[in-house]
């Protein structure tokens, strides 16, 4: 049996932008989480339970190859993590919670992050457009300082729809697409 | 769309950059513990501040002459209320925002005293730095002019140091280098950095080298057909 080659794709984002339920949507397996409960004030009234080291989902795509999607902890004391599911990545999606601007700075602190260590195609999800107080993702552009230079789509993203899922990992392998032909 | 948030969070640069940047009109409200304005915003630009006792109050008239004329406001006198219920406010850190585009109809031209390029850098000016470190968060960052900045700043009225900052910007000198070689503190620095990205007058640096993608075309259109199935 021949060894199974593995794609590596990144969710990164703030605290509770969505990402354990973006990879949730789409994993043929059960996600398999790390999560503690959140221990920090600010961060408990938010959501019970965090991703303390990695979320892991995956896809099989055919005998050889199966697409790995990694989901990494919101919280930048975690950032250790970031540095090690970051390699080898061979994409990158940045959630962003659209009904929280609170979080739209620790997005930008993100991809800078990311855009410093592993410059590989970045898409930005303006997550949960599901919700009433959504700020659209021509807004999330300008207050995440997206330059149209930097060439990172931000695009609407809902992670509890498959389709808006989906629709975000097409524009990111579209875009990775994009370097290989260039 | 409505755009809400909290001034804790998300200061009165960040709401300027976002009603600048495409020219919005509409009424901003923010709400403090002790009153609440309405600040009304025509293509980006301030124009009219009022302390309002119910939210509401703020939607019962929709055209913006008509509703001067209510209030016995003149044209030559809007710039006093941005004077007297803004710029005094610019260095808020707690009360909720939101901004709700169009409703209210702009028909004649009104004055603009008070440029949304200088309130943005009036209120950088104001920044602590918790705030400055949200953007100018890594002292190797490096920012370059955009092509336009000259007409960004232009209306801005920088002061002395923030020009000082600006000749700095290169795209070669990174945070630290500007730093250290203004001679400023660096406090200053980050916020003329911050204000001035905010108005758009520079932009970070992008990356040349992106790196080459490690995957054939033909299992990366093997990938997108299988997520395309799923």
């Amino acid at each position: 049996m021949k060894p199974i080659k593995k794609i590596k794709i990144v969710v990164a984002g703030p605290f509770a932008a969505g990402k354990t339920q973006f990879i949730n949507t789409v994993s043929e397996i059960k996600t398999v989480k790390t999560e503690r409960r959140t221990q920090a004030v600010g961060e408990r009234s938010v959501k019970d339970y965090t991703t303390v080291a990695m979320d892991f989902g995956k896809i099989r795509i055919d005998d050889e190859h199966e697409l790995y999607l990694f989901g990494t902890p919101g919280q930048s004391r975690f950032d250790f993590m970031w540095e090690i599911l970051g390699e080898g990545a061979l994409g990158i999606i940045i959630l962003v919670d659209s009904t929280d601007p609170s979080t739209f700075h620790e997005a930008r602190k993100i991809i800078n992050f990311f855009q410093s260590r592993f410059p590989v195609p970045m898409v930005v999800g303006a997550n949960k457009q599901d919700l009433p107080n959504a700020w659209s993702p021509e807004d999330v552009r300008i207050a995440l300082d997206i330059d149209e230079e930097e060439g990172i789509p931000v695009i609407p993203v809902s992670a509890i729809d498959k389709e808006s899922v989906k629709s975000a990992l097409l524009t990111l392998l579209n875009l990775i697409k994009e370097e290989l032909l260039r | 769309m409505a755009l809400t948030g909290d001034l804790s969070t998300f200061n009165f640069v960040d709401i300027f950059q976002v009603l600048a940047k495409d020219k919005r009109s509409g009424i901003l409200i923010v709400e403090w513990q002790d009153m609440t304005i309405a600040y009304y915003v025509k293509e980006g630009e301030i124009v009219f501040a009022r302390p309002v006792d119910r939210v509401f109050r703020v939607y019962a008239e929709r055209d913006f002459d008509t509703l001067i004329d209510k209030l016995r406001i003149s044209k030559e006198n809007l710039p006093k209320t941005i004077e007297r219920f803004l710029i005094n406010k610019l260095g808020s850190k707690e009360g909720v925002f939101s901004f709700t585009p169009g409703f209210i109809r702009y028909n004649s031209d009104i004055p603009v005293n008070y440029p949304i390029e200088k309130l943005i850098m009036i209120a950088s000016r104001t920044l602590t730095p918790e705030e400055v470190e949200r953007k100018i968060s890594d002292e190797l960052l490096t920012f370059e002019k955009s092509q336009d900045y000259m007409e960004k700043v232009r209306k801005a009225e920088l002061t002395k140091e923030e020009e000082k900052v600006l000749t700095l910007v290169d795209g070669e000198k990174s945070v630290m280098d500007i730093r250290r070689e203004s001679g400023l503190d660096n406090l200053t620095v980050d916020r003329a950095l911050y204000g001035l990205l905010a108005l758009s007058a520079i932009k970070r640096k992008r990356k040349e080298k992106k790196q080459k993608p490690s995957i054939t075309l033909e299992l990366l259109a093997k990938i997108i057909e299988r997520i395309k199935e799923l």
